[in-house]
């Protein structure tokens, strides 16, 4: 029996050599009732990967109720109609799957990996909690606790959590994108069931979820269980849009946060621009010439010529709305702020005022390239990658399209955005002022 | 050169349910020792290099620790007529990926490259194998990186609780001791450290070599040999293995503190079995109802009935000559004594009664239904065949496994769990949180208690 493939390599004039761009075969399909539903066949091992995306997540969110779509997530594992509490994750891992979640700024994601013949009881499941999840006061007040250890966890007992919050509290004025993920810890106290109950009402309908199925499966057949199991599910009114407009920002901002830590550090983010704006692949190299691994700059700069960093990175988000783009150090032991400040101020500006070499750029877009192919070695992989584009930016065809999108980009291009974007004015610095260990803060 | 090939699973028809395909794997040992096994994976244009050197930080020399870390960093800074800066460029350039770290039992080598770069991949790995420069210059640097990275790993709660459980259980067993060594230790390593080392222990005879990828494994057998026939053997480099630890008999406590911290990190355990102990599948199996997955007892009674924690697991660190089982949650500060007395409750009383037939049920099927996608990976399976050659283990574990997990009984998992889990009386018990606010909560009430800095802990590994 010939295997069907499951990668496609198609042909792009624009890559060099006998390189082509992988595409993923898809069937796409959207029920009455306006669930997107993408299934993707892979044999190569006798299970499957289901992933449900909703189209919302913390930008979603308003003030006094920040923390909610990740609360909503716990929530979600605690019982509907048909199947009560506890029995979600006991029915996955009874069958030999894996079940878990996580929420971002733009989404939220169930996944679960499985045997293929538990595909229809995962279904089943899947369909009972969108539909018809138990909102109960022992399930909200289970979740408040835990999602509270996972913010002191993640966030107040983590030093990078601690930046990485303050930096986009600073860094925007209005968008929701400001807050983290988690939320505030007030907020994670007052949240109500009604509260939940709305936020389920506005987000969780199968017009606003995206369903993914990847793996050892036959699309007809499948496509005809999901219509048996989702079909019966209501629409509901679309979330109201997200106004996330930002005010221009007039000038840099600089944040101090003064906690316990062995080493200062410091992060700077930049406004960017949305994942679906011609110039975002600039960024995707930007990230790359800078921060993808010891031959880029940041390395060369900081770590390898000055010996002032531990470690660099730098990170272009994705989102649907501006995301930011950010650069992080962590002084070794001895050094200051401060230098490490000068150092990458060095680093940016060269970036802006000389030509990236050919070389230079060709190594950023294979490295991108690369670990466009590395994301794709699961299953999960693939359907998580799949849902993304499609619930995030309206097309999952969008994952198809970057690798040409990044050979696409010219010297010029990073230059230019480089002189637009990355500059002072534009910029919030947060700077790590480490306290001995024991004193007041 | 001989060339055995193992078809370690039959084509698509014959299998039962059971079984597992997988490709078939190559193995050969070449002339010079080197063992190597290729598989072929057609789903990605990759090709994955995974290599164990059978020598980490257990061969450390006294007053030298961190030495195998310190040789695995300068490894790759450098190899034949590459710099530092050059040989990362020249990896880089390809989108691909070269490293090395060291362990306590073996060091790894790893390295990813398209599949169409193989041979530029190949000669890469080859130059930072057998002609690694160790530049003075860059073994300074790495070993300053090394001391700044145990430093930063100060700020990480997680990472001292791990730290500090490893060295407060084993003590001078190489197994307590943080491969990165301490930092006096770190400190004086230099060059000449580094490269005595290497001689010593990089050897084709004290290695195994694993290639997964998009590849026909007969050529790629062929390019091995011409990149790897000329590594010259050494007959003293296996070597001696460290003896088994001990299990400790008396609980005690080491209180680490961390002022600022509003949660507690929470580990203990005891000294367990070894990866090739034959009662390690009833153990992991046990583990799973204990500590393993979303539906376990310790996620049952600490985070779903009670909200103490986000999370709460257990597992076997089965390694070459020992291990130790281990169970990690963390709390708020005000419910640590709560948290660490209910956890060690929920151990002892699952390790002293047979489980429940529909958890152990449940923990089979996890398991089996669970173990192909952990091999679907390119990576990760040619990480689970150099493991599996390095431990001993039959060629056949992996087309096996959901087989053995099957047929275990009852009985099989009951007495595992009552033989490895330790009585929680005996535990080595670590918190890493805010003495001041935790000394009082604790008390005397599991065991002597030591309070500590968190840099401390790398002494504990040095004494006896």
């Amino acid at each position: 029996v010939a295997r069907r493939l499951s990668i496609l390599c198609v042909a792009l004039v624009a890559l060099p050599g006998s390189l082509c761009a992988i595409e993923l075969p898809v069937v796409a399909h959207t029920l009455p009732n306006g669930l997107r539903v993408l299934l993707h066949e892979d044999h190569s091992a006798p299970a499957i990967s289901s992933y449900i995306f909703f189209r919302s997540g913390s930008r979603n969110e308003r003030y006094g109720t920040t923390g909610i779509a990740h609360l909503f997530e716990h929530m979600m594992f605690n019982g509907g109609r048909k199947y009560g509490p506890g029995a979600f994750d006991d029915q996955i891992e009874g069958n030999g799957g894996s079940t878990n979640g996580y929420t971002s700024r733009d989404i939220t994601a169930y996944l679960n990996n499985f045997p293929r013949e538990a595909l229809p009881l995962v279904l089943d499941l899947e369909s009972d909690r969108m539909g018809h999840l138990a909102l109960t006061p022992e399930n909200l007040e289970q979740e408040r606790g835990i999602v509270m250890e996972e913010r002191r966890l993640r966030i107040d007992n983590q030093v990078t959590g601690v930046m990485h919050e303050a930096l986009y509290l600073h860094a925007f004025v209005r968008s929701p994108y400001r807050w983290n993920t988690v939320g505030f810890m007030g907020d994670l106290k007052r949240i109500t069931l009604a509260d939940a109950r709305a936020y389920f009402e506005s987000s969780y309908a199968p017009n606003n979820a995206v369903l993914v199925l990847a793996g050892d499966l036959e699309p007809d057949a499948t496509l005809a269980l999901v219509r048996r199991y989702f079909g019966g599910l209501p629409r509901r009114p679309a979330p109201e849009p997200v106004d996330a407009s930002e005010p221009p920002q007039e000038g840099e901002r600089r944040v101090t946060v003064r906690k316990a830590a062995e080493l200062p550090a410091v992060l700077i983010g930049w406004h960017g621009v949305r994942m679906l704006d011609p110039d975002r692949p600039v960024f995707d190299v930007m990230d790359r010439l800078l921060a993808g691994g010891d031959s880029a700059r940041l390395d060369q700069d900081l770590v390898r010529a000055h010996e002032v960093a531990t470690e660099v990175g730098a990170d272009s988000g994705w989102g649907i709305d501006p995301e930011l783009f950010t650069v992080y150090a962590q002084a070794r032991p001895g050094k200051t702020a401060a230098t490490l400040e000068t150092r990458i101020d060095a680093v940016m500006t060269a970036l802006a005022e000389e030509r990236v070499s050919d070389d230079e750029l060709r190594k950023a877009k294979n490295q991108l390239r690369a670990d466009f192919i590395r994301s794709l070695k699961s299953v999960s992989g693939k359907a998580n990658q799949l849902g993304y584009f499609e619930a995030a930016f309206g097309d999952y065809r969008g994952l198809f399209g970057l690798e040409a999108a990044w050979e696409a980009v010219s010297a010029e291009d990073v230059q230019r955005v480089a002189r637009s974007h990355l500059v002072r004015a534009q910029r919030t610095v947060v700077v790590l002022e480490p306290l001995a260990r024991g004193s007041a803060g | 050169v001989k060339v055995l090939t193992l078809l370690l699973a039959l084509g698509g028809a014959a299998l039962g349910a059971d079984e597992l395909s997988l490709p078939p794997v190559t193995r050969a040992t070449l002339d010079n020792g080197l063992r190597v096994m290729v598989a072929e994976y057609r789903e990605l244009p990759l090709i994955e290099f995974y290599l164990i050197v059978g020598a980490g930080a257990a061969q450390d020399p006294p007053g030298k620790e961190g030495l195998a870390t310190l040789t695995a960093a300068t490894l790759t800074r450098g190899a034949g007529e590459r710099s530092a800066t050059e040989l990362a460029r020249a990896i880089e350039s390809l989108g691909g990926q070269l490293g090395a770290s060291a362990g306590t039992d073996g060091t790894i080598v790893s390295g990813e490259f398209l599949a169409q770069d193989f041979p530029a991949g190949l000669d890469l790995l080859r130059a930072v194998l057998l002609d690694p420069r160790f530049e003075r210059d860059e073994v300074r640097r790495a070993r300053d990186e090394q001391l700044a990275g145990i430093v930063a790993a100060l700020e990480e709660p997680s990472a001292i609780a791990e730290k500090c459980y490893a060295a407060f259980l084993y003590g001078a067993h190489p197994y307590g001791r943080p491969a990165e060594g301490r930092r006096d230790a770190v400190r004086r390593l230099g060059r000449g450290d580094v490269r005595a080392y290497y001689e010593r222990w990089y050897r084709p005879n004290n290695t195994i070599l694993v290639l997964v990828g998009d590849l026909t494994a007969r050529d790629a057998l062929i390019r091995l040999r011409e990149a790897f026939g000329a590594w010259r053997a050494a007959p003293d480099a296996i070597p001696q293995r460290a003896a088994a630890p001990e299990p400790q008999r008396e609980r005690r406590v080491l209180l680490v503190d961390k002022p600022d911290a509003t949660q507690t990190q929470l580990r203990f355990g005891n000294i367990a079995l070894a990866r090739s102990h034959p009662d390690h599948l009833p153990a992991t199996v046990a583990n799973t109802i204990l500590g393993g997955g979303f539906t376990s007892r310790l996620i049952e009674e600490l985070r779903v009935k009670r909200s103490l924690t986000y999370a709460a697991w257990s597992m076997f660190a089965a390694r070459l000559t020992g291990g130790d089982f281990r169970l990690g949650t963390f709390t708020k500060s005000p419910t640590t004594a709560e948290t660490l007395a209910l956890a060690l409750e929920v151990e002892g009383d699952f390790r002293s009664r047979p489980p429940a037939r529909p958890a152990l049920d449940k923990a089979k099927a996890y398991l089996r239904g669970q173990f192909p996608l952990k091999l679907e990976s390119p990576d990760a399976l040619a990480a689970r065949l150099a493991d599996i050659e390095f431990q001993g283990l039959p060629a056949d574990e992996l087309t096996t496994y959901r087989h053995r997990v099957a047929a275990l009984t009852p009985d099989d998992v009951a007495r595992a769990a009552a033989r490895h889990m330790p009585t929680p009386e005996t535990v080595a018990i670590v918190v890493v949180g805010k003495a001041a606010e935790l000394r009082p909560q604790l008390g005397d009430r599991f065991g002597p208690v030591e309070t500590v800095q968190p840099e401390a802990c790398e002494e504990l590994a040095a004494r006896d």
